[in-house]
Protein backbone atom coordinates (compact mmCIF):
# COMPACT_ATOMS: atom_id res chain seq x y z
CA UNK A 1 0.00 0.00 0.00
CA UNK A 2 1.42 3.66 -0.94
CA UNK A 3 2.04 6.18 1.50
CA UNK A 4 2.21 9.51 1.69
CA UNK A 5 5.67 11.14 2.52
CA UNK A 6 6.45 14.54 4.32
CA UNK A 7 7.76 15.80 0.83
CA UNK A 8 4.10 15.04 -0.93
CA UNK A 9 2.21 16.83 2.63
CA UNK A 10 4.85 19.48 1.61
CA UNK A 11 3.84 19.99 -1.78
CA UNK A 12 0.29 20.01 -1.26
CA UNK A 13 1.08 23.19 1.68
CA UNK A 14 2.62 24.79 -1.04
CA UNK A 15 -0.20 24.16 -3.10
CA UNK A 16 -2.95 25.39 -0.50
CA UNK A 17 -1.28 28.91 -1.37
CA UNK A 18 -3.10 29.09 -4.43
CA UNK A 19 -6.65 27.56 -2.64
CA UNK A 20 -8.71 30.50 -3.55
CA UNK A 21 -6.91 31.33 -6.96
CA UNK A 22 -9.97 29.84 -8.86
CA UNK A 23 -12.69 31.18 -6.45
CA UNK A 24 -16.41 31.35 -7.39
CA UNK A 25 -19.58 31.29 -6.62
CA UNK A 26 -20.79 28.16 -7.46
CA UNK A 27 -18.04 25.70 -5.93
CA UNK A 28 -15.99 28.62 -3.73
CA UNK A 29 -12.62 26.80 -3.16
CA UNK A 30 -13.45 23.66 -5.27
CA UNK A 31 -11.03 23.96 -7.49
CA UNK A 32 -8.34 24.71 -5.84
CA UNK A 33 -8.58 21.84 -3.33
CA UNK A 34 -8.74 19.46 -6.03
CA UNK A 35 -4.95 21.24 -7.32
CA UNK A 36 -4.35 21.12 -3.32
CA UNK A 37 -4.74 17.68 -3.64
CA UNK A 38 -3.38 16.37 -6.47
CA UNK A 39 0.15 15.64 -5.62
CA UNK A 40 -1.27 12.94 -2.98
CA UNK A 41 -3.42 11.58 -5.49
CA UNK A 42 -0.32 11.41 -7.75
CA UNK A 43 1.31 9.10 -5.17
CA UNK A 44 -1.48 7.35 -4.02
CA UNK A 45 -3.21 6.55 -7.77
CA UNK A 46 -0.43 5.28 -10.50
CA UNK A 47 -3.58 5.27 -12.86
CA UNK A 48 -3.80 8.27 -14.72
CA UNK A 49 -7.64 7.69 -15.72
CA UNK A 50 -8.52 6.70 -11.76
CA UNK A 51 -6.89 9.78 -10.78
CA UNK A 52 -8.27 12.19 -13.04
CA UNK A 53 -11.92 10.89 -11.78
CA UNK A 54 -10.83 11.08 -8.21
CA UNK A 55 -9.64 14.78 -8.88
CA UNK A 56 -12.95 15.61 -10.98
CA UNK A 57 -15.10 14.30 -7.58
CA UNK A 58 -12.87 16.62 -5.54
CA UNK A 59 -13.66 19.80 -7.84
CA UNK A 60 -17.20 20.10 -6.14
CA UNK A 61 -18.19 22.56 -3.60
CA UNK A 62 -15.52 23.02 -0.76
CA UNK A 63 -14.57 26.60 1.46
CA UNK A 64 -13.72 26.62 4.16
CA UNK A 65 -10.87 29.61 6.02
CA UNK A 66 -7.74 29.28 3.80
CA UNK A 67 -5.26 28.86 6.32
CA UNK A 68 -7.39 26.25 8.17
CA UNK A 69 -7.84 24.52 4.84
CA UNK A 70 -4.46 22.71 5.38
CA UNK A 71 -5.81 20.71 8.40
CA UNK A 72 -9.08 19.76 5.93
CA UNK A 73 -6.03 18.90 3.37
CA UNK A 74 -4.01 16.72 5.36
CA UNK A 75 -7.24 14.57 6.74
CA UNK A 76 -8.88 14.13 3.65
CA UNK A 77 -5.14 12.96 2.14
CA UNK A 78 -5.54 10.04 4.75
CA UNK A 79 -8.67 9.17 3.89
CA UNK A 80 -7.59 8.89 0.28
CA UNK A 81 -4.78 6.59 1.74
CA UNK A 82 -7.22 4.50 3.37
CA UNK A 83 -9.55 4.57 0.15
CA UNK A 84 -6.46 3.66 -2.26
CA UNK A 85 -5.98 0.74 0.37
CA UNK A 86 -9.50 0.03 -0.47
CA UNK A 87 -10.90 0.47 3.37
CA UNK A 88 -11.63 4.49 3.48
CA UNK A 89 -15.25 6.46 2.56
CA UNK A 90 -16.94 6.44 -0.86
CA UNK A 91 -17.63 9.33 -2.62
CA UNK A 92 -20.77 10.39 -0.75
CA UNK A 93 -19.10 9.90 2.66
CA UNK A 94 -15.74 11.80 1.21
CA UNK A 95 -18.18 14.50 0.43
CA UNK A 96 -19.71 14.55 4.25
CA UNK A 97 -16.16 14.33 5.77
CA UNK A 98 -15.26 17.82 3.49
CA UNK A 99 -18.60 19.36 4.61
CA UNK A 100 -18.00 18.97 8.14
CA UNK A 101 -14.17 19.86 8.26
CA UNK A 102 -15.12 22.71 6.05
CA UNK A 103 -17.32 24.13 8.39
CA UNK A 104 -15.54 23.24 11.74
CA UNK A 105 -12.80 24.58 10.58
CA UNK A 106 -14.04 27.90 9.47
CA UNK A 107 -15.75 28.59 12.62
CA UNK A 108 -12.27 28.65 14.45
CA UNK A 109 -10.39 30.19 11.34
CA UNK A 110 -11.97 33.35 10.92
CA UNK A 111 -12.20 33.95 14.10
CA UNK A 112 -8.54 33.14 14.52
CA UNK A 113 -7.03 35.01 11.64
CA UNK A 114 -9.68 37.57 10.16
CA UNK A 115 -11.45 38.57 13.28
CA UNK A 116 -8.66 38.69 15.89
CA UNK A 117 -4.91 37.87 14.54
CA UNK A 118 -5.27 40.33 11.20
CA UNK A 119 -6.33 43.26 13.10
CA UNK A 120 -3.44 42.67 15.92
CA UNK A 121 -1.01 42.74 12.97
CA UNK A 122 -2.02 45.98 11.45
CA UNK A 123 -2.00 47.70 15.12
CA UNK A 124 1.45 46.25 14.95
CA UNK A 125 2.38 47.41 11.90
CA UNK A 126 0.06 51.04 12.45
CA UNK A 127 2.18 51.26 16.23
CA UNK A 128 5.38 51.02 14.91
CA UNK A 129 5.23 52.74 11.22
CA UNK A 130 5.77 56.01 12.09
CA UNK A 131 9.11 55.19 13.97
CA UNK A 132 10.30 53.54 10.52
CA UNK A 133 8.15 52.35 7.39
CA UNK A 134 10.01 49.21 7.22
CA UNK A 135 10.06 48.43 10.45
CA UNK A 136 6.12 48.79 10.62
CA UNK A 137 5.47 47.03 7.18
CA UNK A 138 8.34 43.81 8.53
CA UNK A 139 6.46 43.83 11.93
CA UNK A 140 2.69 43.37 10.29
CA UNK A 141 4.26 40.97 8.15
CA UNK A 142 6.00 38.78 10.53
CA UNK A 143 2.75 38.97 13.00
CA UNK A 144 0.27 37.69 10.68
CA UNK A 145 2.63 35.36 9.28
CA UNK A 146 4.19 33.55 12.13
CA UNK A 147 0.95 31.99 12.94
CA UNK A 148 -0.12 31.87 8.90
CA UNK A 149 2.68 30.17 7.63
CA UNK A 150 2.70 27.65 10.47
CA UNK A 151 -0.17 26.76 10.48
CA UNK A 152 -0.44 26.48 6.03
CA UNK A 153 2.68 23.73 6.80
CA UNK A 154 2.19 21.92 9.26
CA UNK A 155 -1.40 21.76 9.43
CA UNK A 156 -1.37 19.47 6.27
CA UNK A 157 0.66 17.24 8.57
CA UNK A 158 -1.42 17.29 11.71
CA UNK A 159 -4.59 16.36 9.69
CA UNK A 160 -2.62 13.74 7.95
CA UNK A 161 -1.38 12.20 11.26
CA UNK A 162 -4.58 12.59 13.62
CA UNK A 163 -6.85 12.06 11.13
CA UNK A 164 -11.27 13.01 11.25
CA UNK A 165 -10.33 13.30 15.03
CA UNK A 166 -8.05 16.70 14.50
CA UNK A 167 -11.27 18.25 15.24
CA UNK A 168 -11.07 17.06 18.88
CA UNK A 169 -10.67 19.25 22.33
CA UNK A 170 -7.03 19.73 21.96
CA UNK A 171 -7.43 21.65 18.60
CA UNK A 172 -10.35 23.73 19.40
CA UNK A 173 -9.03 24.51 22.96
CA UNK A 174 -5.64 25.47 21.31
CA UNK A 175 -7.05 27.76 18.56
CA UNK A 176 -9.78 28.88 21.39
CA UNK A 177 -6.70 29.92 23.64
CA UNK A 178 -4.76 31.77 21.20
CA UNK A 179 -7.75 33.65 19.70
CA UNK A 180 -8.08 34.78 23.36
CA UNK A 181 -4.29 36.08 23.87
CA UNK A 182 -4.65 37.24 20.50
CA UNK A 183 -7.92 39.43 21.21
CA UNK A 184 -6.00 40.65 25.02
CA UNK A 185 -2.85 41.55 22.92
CA UNK A 186 -5.12 43.31 20.67
CA UNK A 187 -6.74 45.39 22.98
CA UNK A 188 -3.40 46.73 24.62
CA UNK A 189 -1.19 47.20 21.12
CA UNK A 190 -4.57 49.37 20.10
CA UNK A 191 -4.85 51.32 23.52
CA UNK A 192 -0.91 52.20 23.26
CA UNK A 193 -1.73 52.82 19.27
CA UNK A 194 -4.51 55.29 20.41
CA UNK A 195 -2.41 56.92 22.77
CA UNK A 196 0.67 57.03 20.68
CA UNK A 197 -2.14 59.08 18.08
CA UNK A 198 -2.77 61.66 20.62
CA UNK A 199 0.48 62.34 21.54
CA UNK A 200 3.22 61.18 19.49
CA UNK A 201 6.75 60.84 20.99
CA UNK A 202 5.03 62.89 24.17
CA UNK A 203 4.12 65.36 22.57
CA UNK A 204 0.36 65.99 22.50
CA UNK A 205 -1.46 66.88 19.29
CA UNK A 206 -3.87 70.07 18.46
CA UNK A 207 -6.88 69.79 21.10
CA UNK A 208 -8.73 70.10 17.12
CA UNK A 209 -7.27 66.77 15.99
CA UNK A 210 -8.03 64.80 19.87
CA UNK A 211 -11.30 66.29 19.79
CA UNK A 212 -11.91 64.55 16.05
CA UNK A 213 -10.21 61.47 16.90
CA UNK A 214 -12.47 60.70 20.34
CA UNK A 215 -15.64 61.66 17.70
CA UNK A 216 -14.41 59.34 15.29
CA UNK A 217 -13.94 57.31 17.52
CA UNK A 218 -18.13 57.45 18.75
CA UNK A 219 -19.08 57.49 15.43
CA UNK A 220 -17.25 54.18 14.73
CA UNK A 221 -19.16 52.18 17.63
CA UNK A 222 -22.19 53.39 16.12
CA UNK A 223 -21.00 52.43 12.53
CA UNK A 224 -19.82 48.64 14.41
CA UNK A 225 -23.26 47.92 15.37
CA UNK A 226 -24.88 48.32 11.74
CA UNK A 227 -24.16 46.21 8.28
CA UNK A 228 -24.86 49.40 6.14
CA UNK A 229 -23.36 51.67 5.33
CA UNK A 230 -19.80 49.79 5.67
CA UNK A 231 -17.37 51.27 7.61
CA UNK A 232 -15.82 52.60 3.90
CA UNK A 233 -19.14 54.13 2.89
CA UNK A 234 -19.05 56.36 6.38
CA UNK A 235 -15.26 57.26 5.05
CA UNK A 236 -15.87 58.27 2.37
CA UNK A 237 -18.73 60.82 3.85
CA UNK A 238 -16.74 62.35 6.66
CA UNK A 239 -14.43 63.21 3.63
CA UNK A 240 -16.91 64.75 2.17
CA UNK A 241 -18.36 66.67 4.94
CA UNK A 242 -14.85 67.70 5.53
CA UNK A 243 -14.58 69.39 2.52
CA UNK A 244 -17.40 70.73 2.55
CA UNK A 245 -16.60 72.20 5.92
CA UNK A 246 -13.22 73.52 4.54
CA UNK A 247 -14.99 75.42 1.72
CA UNK A 248 -17.68 76.79 4.20
CA UNK A 249 -15.07 78.33 6.27
CA UNK A 250 -13.15 79.66 3.03
CA UNK A 251 -9.89 80.18 1.27
CA UNK B 1 5.42 62.20 -17.67
CA UNK B 2 8.44 62.77 -19.88
CA UNK B 3 10.81 62.09 -17.27
CA UNK B 4 12.17 58.41 -17.90
CA UNK B 5 12.42 57.73 -13.77
CA UNK B 6 9.12 58.88 -14.08
CA UNK B 7 7.87 56.34 -15.99
CA UNK B 8 9.71 53.14 -14.09
CA UNK B 9 8.24 54.77 -10.98
CA UNK B 10 4.86 54.08 -12.94
CA UNK B 11 6.40 50.55 -14.19
CA UNK B 12 7.01 50.29 -9.90
CA UNK B 13 3.39 51.04 -9.23
CA UNK B 14 1.71 48.52 -11.20
CA UNK B 15 4.11 45.42 -10.53
CA UNK B 16 2.99 46.51 -7.10
CA UNK B 17 -0.52 46.81 -8.02
CA UNK B 18 -0.42 43.49 -9.70
CA UNK B 19 1.64 41.96 -7.03
CA UNK B 20 -1.40 43.35 -4.11
CA UNK B 21 -4.31 42.20 -6.07
CA UNK B 22 -2.55 38.56 -6.16
CA UNK B 23 -1.72 38.55 -2.34
CA UNK B 24 -5.29 39.33 -1.53
CA UNK B 25 -7.32 36.05 -2.34
CA UNK B 26 -5.71 34.33 -5.19
CA UNK B 27 -2.05 33.69 -3.75
CA UNK B 28 -1.12 32.81 -0.60
CA UNK B 29 -3.02 35.41 1.40
CA UNK B 30 0.63 36.71 3.07
CA UNK B 31 -0.50 40.22 4.33
CA UNK B 32 1.67 41.75 1.46
CA UNK B 33 -1.32 43.36 -0.48
CA UNK B 34 -2.09 45.58 2.91
CA UNK B 35 -1.99 49.32 2.44
CA UNK B 36 0.77 49.48 5.31
CA UNK B 37 3.23 47.20 3.58
CA UNK B 38 2.62 48.79 -0.30
CA UNK B 39 2.96 52.04 1.15
CA UNK B 40 5.95 51.10 2.28
CA UNK B 41 7.52 49.80 -1.25
CA UNK B 42 5.66 53.11 -2.66
CA UNK B 43 7.10 55.32 -0.90
CA UNK B 44 10.18 53.72 -1.59
CA UNK B 45 9.33 53.78 -4.75
CA UNK B 46 8.99 57.52 -5.49
CA UNK B 47 10.89 59.33 -2.56
CA UNK B 48 8.98 60.02 -0.49
CA UNK B 49 7.92 58.40 2.88
CA UNK B 50 6.05 61.31 4.58
CA UNK B 51 2.94 61.12 2.10
CA UNK B 52 3.11 57.83 1.42
CA UNK B 53 2.74 56.81 5.57
CA UNK B 54 0.17 59.20 5.77
CA UNK B 55 -2.54 58.09 3.23
CA UNK B 56 -1.03 54.26 3.65
CA UNK B 57 -2.14 54.64 7.80
CA UNK B 58 -5.40 55.71 7.17
CA UNK B 59 -6.55 52.89 4.66
CA UNK B 60 -4.49 50.39 6.67
CA UNK B 61 -6.47 51.65 9.85
CA UNK B 62 -9.60 50.92 8.07
CA UNK B 63 -8.72 47.70 5.86
CA UNK B 64 -8.52 45.78 8.68
CA UNK B 65 -11.66 46.25 9.72
CA UNK B 66 -13.08 44.81 6.21
CA UNK B 67 -13.46 41.18 7.03
CA UNK B 68 -13.70 39.15 3.94
CA UNK B 69 -16.21 36.14 6.03
CA UNK B 70 -18.10 33.68 3.77
CA UNK B 71 -18.91 34.38 0.69
CA UNK B 72 -18.90 38.15 1.30
CA UNK B 73 -16.89 40.44 -1.36
CA UNK B 74 -14.88 42.68 0.83
CA UNK B 75 -14.24 46.36 -0.32
CA UNK B 76 -10.84 45.80 -2.58
CA UNK B 77 -7.93 47.40 -0.18
CA UNK B 78 -5.37 46.24 -1.56
CA UNK B 79 -5.80 47.31 -5.40
CA UNK B 80 -7.26 50.33 -3.97
CA UNK B 81 -4.79 51.06 -1.34
CA UNK B 82 -2.41 51.16 -3.95
CA UNK B 83 -4.04 53.14 -5.97
CA UNK B 84 -4.87 55.63 -3.44
CA UNK B 85 -1.24 56.38 -2.47
CA UNK B 86 0.37 56.13 -5.86
CA UNK B 87 -2.20 59.36 -6.77
CA UNK B 88 -0.78 60.90 -2.92
CA UNK B 89 2.93 60.73 -4.24
CA UNK B 90 2.01 61.33 -8.12
CA UNK B 91 1.01 64.75 -6.38
CA UNK B 92 2.98 65.32 -3.98
CA UNK B 93 5.77 64.64 -5.70
CA UNK B 94 4.61 67.53 -8.11
CA UNK B 95 4.42 70.10 -5.55
CA UNK B 96 6.55 69.10 -3.01
CA UNK B 97 5.32 71.86 -0.18
CA UNK B 98 4.03 70.57 3.34
CA UNK B 99 -0.04 72.00 2.15
CA UNK B 100 0.31 70.68 -0.99
CA UNK B 101 1.00 67.56 0.41
CA UNK B 102 -1.21 67.32 2.98
CA UNK B 103 -3.93 68.63 0.47
CA UNK B 104 -2.52 65.08 -1.54
CA UNK B 105 -2.70 62.83 1.08
CA UNK B 106 -6.24 63.79 1.26
CA UNK B 107 -7.13 63.17 -2.46
CA UNK B 108 -4.98 59.79 -1.97
CA UNK B 109 -7.13 58.52 0.15
CA UNK B 110 -10.70 59.66 -0.86
CA UNK B 111 -9.05 57.70 -4.81
CA UNK B 112 -8.21 55.25 -2.53
CA UNK B 113 -11.39 54.41 -0.77
CA UNK B 114 -13.19 55.07 -4.07
CA UNK B 115 -10.93 52.93 -5.71
CA UNK B 116 -11.58 49.92 -3.12
CA UNK B 117 -15.67 50.42 -3.42
CA UNK B 118 -15.19 50.23 -6.99
CA UNK B 119 -13.01 47.53 -7.30
CA UNK B 120 -15.78 44.61 -5.56
CA UNK B 121 -17.40 45.35 -9.14
CA UNK B 122 -14.23 43.56 -10.33
CA UNK B 123 -13.77 41.34 -8.05
CA UNK B 124 -17.55 39.70 -8.55
CA UNK B 125 -16.62 39.55 -12.50
CA UNK B 126 -13.56 37.51 -12.18
CA UNK B 127 -15.63 35.09 -9.68
CA UNK B 128 -18.58 34.81 -11.98
CA UNK B 129 -15.76 34.46 -14.52
CA UNK B 130 -14.33 31.66 -12.43
CA UNK B 131 -17.28 29.61 -11.73
CA UNK B 132 -17.01 29.15 -15.93
CA UNK B 133 -13.04 27.77 -15.61
CA UNK B 134 -13.87 25.63 -12.70
CA UNK B 135 -17.06 23.66 -15.09
CA UNK B 136 -14.54 23.29 -17.80
CA UNK B 137 -11.91 22.33 -15.52
CA UNK B 138 -13.98 19.46 -14.35
CA UNK B 139 -15.27 18.23 -17.48
CA UNK B 140 -11.65 18.35 -18.49
CA UNK B 141 -10.64 16.13 -15.36
CA UNK B 142 -13.89 13.96 -16.85
CA UNK B 143 -12.30 13.57 -20.09
CA UNK B 144 -8.45 12.40 -18.34
CA UNK B 145 -6.87 16.01 -18.95
CA UNK B 146 -4.54 15.87 -15.60
CA UNK B 147 -3.24 19.04 -16.78
CA UNK B 148 -6.57 21.01 -16.42
CA UNK B 149 -5.79 21.89 -12.86
CA UNK B 150 -2.36 23.43 -13.73
CA UNK B 151 -3.72 25.48 -16.75
CA UNK B 152 -7.26 26.59 -14.69
CA UNK B 153 -5.07 28.25 -12.21
CA UNK B 154 -3.07 29.51 -14.34
CA UNK B 155 -5.71 31.29 -16.33
CA UNK B 156 -7.29 32.83 -12.87
CA UNK B 157 -3.87 34.07 -11.58
CA UNK B 158 -2.83 35.87 -15.02
CA UNK B 159 -6.37 37.08 -14.84
CA UNK B 160 -5.95 38.49 -11.46
CA UNK B 161 -2.71 40.27 -12.36
CA UNK B 162 -3.73 42.11 -15.55
CA UNK B 163 -6.98 43.22 -13.93
CA UNK B 164 -5.24 44.80 -10.98
CA UNK B 165 -2.68 46.58 -13.18
CA UNK B 166 -4.90 47.43 -15.52
CA UNK B 167 -7.75 49.07 -12.91
CA UNK B 168 -4.31 50.76 -11.09
CA UNK B 169 -3.22 52.32 -14.96
CA UNK B 170 -6.67 53.53 -15.36
CA UNK B 171 -7.33 55.18 -12.11
CA UNK B 172 -3.77 56.88 -12.31
CA UNK B 173 -4.36 58.06 -16.07
CA UNK B 174 -7.95 59.64 -14.97
CA UNK B 175 -7.18 60.44 -11.02
CA UNK B 176 -3.50 61.06 -10.76
CA UNK B 177 -3.82 64.34 -13.22
CA UNK B 178 -6.95 65.67 -11.84
CA UNK B 179 -5.03 65.25 -7.89
CA UNK B 180 -2.33 66.62 -9.56
CA UNK B 181 -4.45 69.95 -10.67
CA UNK B 182 -6.67 69.77 -7.66
CA UNK B 183 -3.65 69.53 -4.95
CA UNK B 184 -1.92 72.89 -6.02
CA UNK B 185 -5.03 75.01 -6.94
CA UNK B 186 -6.96 74.35 -3.62
CA UNK B 187 -4.25 73.49 -1.35
CA UNK B 188 -5.52 75.46 1.71
CA UNK B 189 -8.99 74.37 1.60
CA UNK B 190 -7.61 70.61 1.02
CA UNK B 191 -5.07 70.89 3.77
CA UNK B 192 -7.47 72.42 5.80
CA UNK B 193 -10.25 69.50 5.28
CA UNK B 194 -7.70 66.85 6.02
CA UNK B 195 -6.48 68.03 9.24
CA UNK B 196 -10.38 67.69 9.85
CA UNK B 197 -10.99 64.18 8.44
CA UNK B 198 -7.70 62.19 9.23
CA UNK B 199 -8.06 62.24 13.04
CA UNK B 200 -11.91 60.89 11.94
CA UNK B 201 -10.51 58.49 9.63
CA UNK B 202 -8.27 57.25 12.43
CA UNK B 203 -11.24 57.00 15.10
CA UNK B 204 -13.32 55.22 12.69
CA UNK B 205 -11.32 52.71 12.07
CA UNK B 206 -9.55 52.24 16.10
CA UNK B 207 -13.53 51.78 16.93
CA UNK B 208 -13.72 48.84 14.19
CA UNK B 209 -10.62 47.44 15.72
CA UNK B 210 -12.00 47.51 19.15
CA UNK B 211 -14.94 45.97 18.84
CA UNK B 212 -13.49 43.32 16.66
CA UNK B 213 -11.21 42.96 19.66
CA UNK B 214 -13.84 43.49 22.69
CA UNK B 215 -16.29 41.85 21.46
CA UNK B 216 -18.24 43.09 23.95
CA UNK B 217 -16.85 41.85 27.19
CA UNK B 218 -16.41 44.43 29.75
CA UNK B 219 -13.00 43.03 30.85
CA UNK B 220 -10.99 43.53 27.66
CA UNK B 221 -12.47 47.40 26.91
CA UNK B 222 -11.11 47.72 30.54
CA UNK B 223 -7.84 46.67 29.57
CA UNK B 224 -8.20 48.84 26.58
CA UNK B 225 -8.95 51.87 28.39
CA UNK B 226 -6.03 50.59 31.34
CA UNK B 227 -3.57 51.01 28.09
CA UNK B 228 -4.11 53.72 26.72
CA UNK B 229 -3.69 55.78 29.74
CA UNK B 230 -0.73 53.88 30.99
CA UNK B 231 1.20 54.65 27.49
CA UNK B 232 -0.12 58.40 28.02
CA UNK B 233 0.83 58.79 30.83
CA UNK B 234 4.61 57.11 29.60
CA UNK B 235 4.26 59.29 27.05
CA UNK B 236 3.86 62.63 28.42
CA UNK B 237 6.03 61.64 31.47
CA UNK B 238 8.68 59.78 29.95
CA UNK B 239 9.44 62.83 27.47
CA UNK B 240 11.81 65.22 27.99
Amino acid sequence: MARLNSWVLFRMALRASLLQATWNYERQQGVGWAYSLEPALERLLPDPRQRAERLAEHTAYFNTQPTMASVALGVVAGLEERRAAGEGPDAAAMGRVKSVLGSSLAALGDRLFWMTLRPLAACVGALLAPAGMVRGALALWLCYNAVHLTLRFRGVGWGYRHGPEVLGERLRGAVGWLTLLISLGGCVVLGILTATLLAPGGVPRSLVFQVMLLTGIGVGFVVALRPRPSPTEWALGIAALCIAAAWMRGA
Amino acid sequence: MHDPSAAIRILGTLLVAGIAALDATPVAQTLLSQPLVTATVLGAIWGDWHTALEVGLVLQILSAATLPLGARTPEDYAVGGVIGISVALIAATRHPFAMVRESSALLGAIAGLLASVGGVGLLKWQRRRNEGLSRWCEAALRDGQLGALAAAHRAAIVLSFAVGVTYCAVWLAVAAPLAVKLASAESLRLARAFSLAQPLWLGLGVAQLLHAFVQRRLARAALFGVALVAAWLVLMVGSP
